[in-house]
């Protein structure tokens, strides 16, 4: 009984016609120019801010095909990270520039490239792993992850005989200004493509088999192709983002996938999509951003306190400690995660009245309670 | 003939991969008993089960050594205070992030379990103790010879039969515990359903905080067996890095709710490790994988085990 009841909660509440005046619309637009300001004036300050703000939305495009996977369709990966390094692997192979500039077409043929043969690994693993039930596809996850760097990013002969597979950027994009304005872009297609699950009738299918497996299937739902095509719009998302990410580095390197600096990846993104909400985009991309930003935040402010030298010697196991106080916190205490707090503001600016209450879109609910995945 | 035979047995040296693989599963089989006793219990996966390994690890080097603050005491002591501090932390995670999520769905607890691990790994690494060190090895604490034995030309670490000591009497221990103790049986019913044993009496609560200290316990004995000269260290993290994927496998493949599961299944992927590692020069073809034969053998057997037989080589329903 419970258990219908849950499924009906992730399909999309009826919309309603909210009766905001010009007035209203005005005032949430001087609202939003604090966002803009953020989003697009603060990393224009150096060079470095812009890095930084590149590495963020990369971040926010991992964190987004987390939320495909974690948040809609309620699988858990422990191996994001390999779908990250195989676009950016399959990029820097594509343009393999040596020393000049990539041309246009190339760059785009790279970035769809590392969207494509991410897509089609996760349809390769997904195939195997989703007839594994429950916790095990974790572990399937987990050490595909790790089997993958560690088996193919370190063949010499895709890795640039370990010396890195230079990815110039086009000369268009050269300056990181330009590239941060594409990789937003690139966030961009990944929200739309976020919005278009939640709101299609895929979307709807996926939520019904996260919420409960058999009544799903009972409505007609394709259970493994409904999955498959969850897996695979995940992989596809983190390959982009890993293609974004090789045209960053202007480079591939195995190092950054291989062995504990993949590990790590792969515990940040489950942190992230959990600490941001699972199924909330606004969450999980701000706390991707966070978490992206962890290092040169925390860094200039040890630098400005007189503690840099104790931060660079223990930097790694600071944002071990910020990601796992968070997430803890998270999971005991605040099940909808950022989502949820940054909720009201959101619904705000699509239009809504202002109020602190749940609306009933639980779209988060896989945390949130009810026996969503069962083990 | 004769040529032909020499140059065979020069090639095929069977003796080098059985011993390593042996040393090696006996690792892998001892953190994957504490998986198993957990997954047995909670139905989770124990993702922190390394870092209750490597805290006791780093607990007994601090005594063992003594500092400043730490009082120096004889090695077996340390060893038992880094146990101690096992049990103690997975005490506390149990008190603190299991409990509350007791009654919600299996997939949080296993978020938190990684949350759990990252901040034991955090936590230690802002402890100020030599972060690259490793424990001293029992011989070396005895003030023996290192190596005990020498079969054909290979050696033996005394350290390795000790890891296979423990293991072979902690999952009989463990085994004999479930099938007969009170609390063991009292264990297997809360698994099976929380509510209706404590219909009969059985305190929940007071079950899932005996099932973590032991886990504690087992991931403890772990640690301060694996942290040693050579391959083991005190880093932080080191034994979540280096065994604890490689102990889900051998705790999948020995069937996740067996005891003595995991003491064959530790012992065959770390064989299936070594034979996939060993040097394949007279197998044509094999050796053109760069350096992850090992890791690519165990992603086989794991999944290959998933799909035919989802429950392992020993396991059934507890």
């Amino acid at each position: 009984m419970a258990a219908q009841t849950e499924f009906l909660t992730g399909l999309e509440a009826p919309r309603e016609r909210a009766g905001v005046t010009t007035g209203g619309w005005a005032l949430r637009g001087l609202f939003l120019l604090p966002v803009l300001w953020l989003v697009f004036w603060v990393p224009h300050h150096s060079d470095d801010w812009t890095n930084d703000a590149i590495f963020a939305a990369i971040y926010a495009m991992v964190g987004l095909s987390m939320n495909v996977l974690v948040g809609y369709t309620g699988q858990i990966s422990l191996g994001q990270q390999a779908f990250l390094g195989i676009g950016a692997l399959t990029a820097a192979n594509v343009v393999s520039t040596g020393t000049t500039a990539a041309d246009p077409f190339t760059f785009s043929a790279g970035i769809v490239a590392a969207a494509l043969v991410a897509a089609a690994a996760a349809a390769l693993l997904g195939g195997v792993a989703l007839r594994i039930r429950g916790l095990y596809l974790a572990l399937v996850t987990l050490v595909f992850g790790s089997v993958t760097a560690d088996a193919i990013f370190t063949i010499p002969s895709l890795n640039g005989h370990d010396a890195g597979v230079p990815a110039y950027r086009p000369t268009a994009l050269q300056g990181n200004y330009a590239f941060y304005l594409f990789a937003l872009a690139m966030v961009g297609l990944c929200i739309y493509l976020d919005v278009w699950i939640r709101r299609s009738k895929v979307g709807r299918g996926l939520i019904a088999l996260r919420d409960n497996e058999l009544v799903a299937s009972a409505f007609g739902v394709n259970v493994l192709s409904y999955k498959l095509l969850g897996f695979v719009l995940s992989g596809a998302m983190a390959g982009l983002a890993g293609g974004v990410f090789a045209f960053w580095a202007q480079d591939f390197s195995d190092k950054d996938f291989t062995s504990a600096a993949g590990f790590n990846k792969a515990l940040i993104f489950v942190v992230m999509v959990v600490v941001g909400g699972l199924g909330n985009r606004t969450g999980v991309i701000a706390a991707a951003a966070f978490f992206a930003l962890i290092d040169p935040l925390f860094a200039g402010i040890a630098h400005h306190t007189g503690w840099l030298s104790f931060y660079t010697d223990h930097k790694a196991y600071i944002s071990n400690l910020i990601g796992a106080g968070l997430l803890l916190q998270t999971v005991i205490f605040n099940p909808g995660g950022l989502g949820q707090v940054l909720r009201p503001f959101t619904r705000w600016f699509s239009g809504k009245p202002f109020t602190m209450h749940h609306d009933g879109d639980a779209a988060g609910a896989a945390l949130g309670g009810g026996d969503s995945v069962r083990a | 003939m004769d040529v032909l035979a020499t140059s065979f047995s020069s090639q095929i040296n069977l003796l080098t991969p059985l011993i390593s693989g042996i040393a090696n599963g006996a690792a892998y089989g001892l953190l994957g008993l504490g998986l198993v006793l957990l997954y047995k219990s909670n139905r989770i996966f124990n993702f922190a089960q390394g870092e209750f390994a490597t805290i006791a690890a780093v607990v007994a080097y601090v005594f063992d050594r003594g500092t400043g603050w730490v009082p120096k005491v004889p090695y077996f002591l340390a060893l038992a205070l880094g146990i101690l501090a096992a049990v103690l932390v997975a005490i506390a995670t149990e008190r603190l992030v299991i409990r509350p999520l007791f009654n919600r769905p299996r997939v949080v607890l296993v978020v938190a379990t990684v949350g759990v691990a990252l901040f034991l790994i955090g936590l230690e690494g802002m402890l100020p103790y030599p972060q690259t060190a490793s424990l001293r090895t029992i011989s070396d604490a005895l003030h023996v010879q290192a190596y005990v034995t020498q079969v054909n030309g290979v050696v033996v670490l005394d350290q390795d039969i000790a890891k296979l000591i423990a293991l072979a009497v902690l999952a009989v221990l463990a085994f004999v515990f479930f099938r007969y103790t009170p609390t063991g049986t009292a264990i297997l019913a809360v698994s099976q359903d929380a509510t209706a044993a404590r219909v009969v009496g059985i305190s929940v609560e007071r079950i899932s905080m005996t099932t973590w200290a032991i886990a504690g316990f087992l991931g403890g004995v772990a640690g301060v067996l694996l942290a040693v000269p050579p391959a083991g260290s005190v880093t932080p993290g080191s034994i979540t890095g280096l065994t604890l994927t490689v102990a889900f496998s051998a705790a999948v493949l020995g069937g996740m709710t067996s005891l003595p599961g995991a003491f064959v299944g530790g012992l065959l992927i770390g064989l299936i490790e070594a034979f996939a590692n060993a040097d394949h020069s007279y197998v044509p073809g094999l050796n053109s994988l760069p350096t992850a034969q090992a890791e690519v053998a165990v992603a086989v057997v794991l999944l290959a085990i998933l799909l035919v037989r989802p429950r392992g080589l020993l396991g059934q329903e507890a």
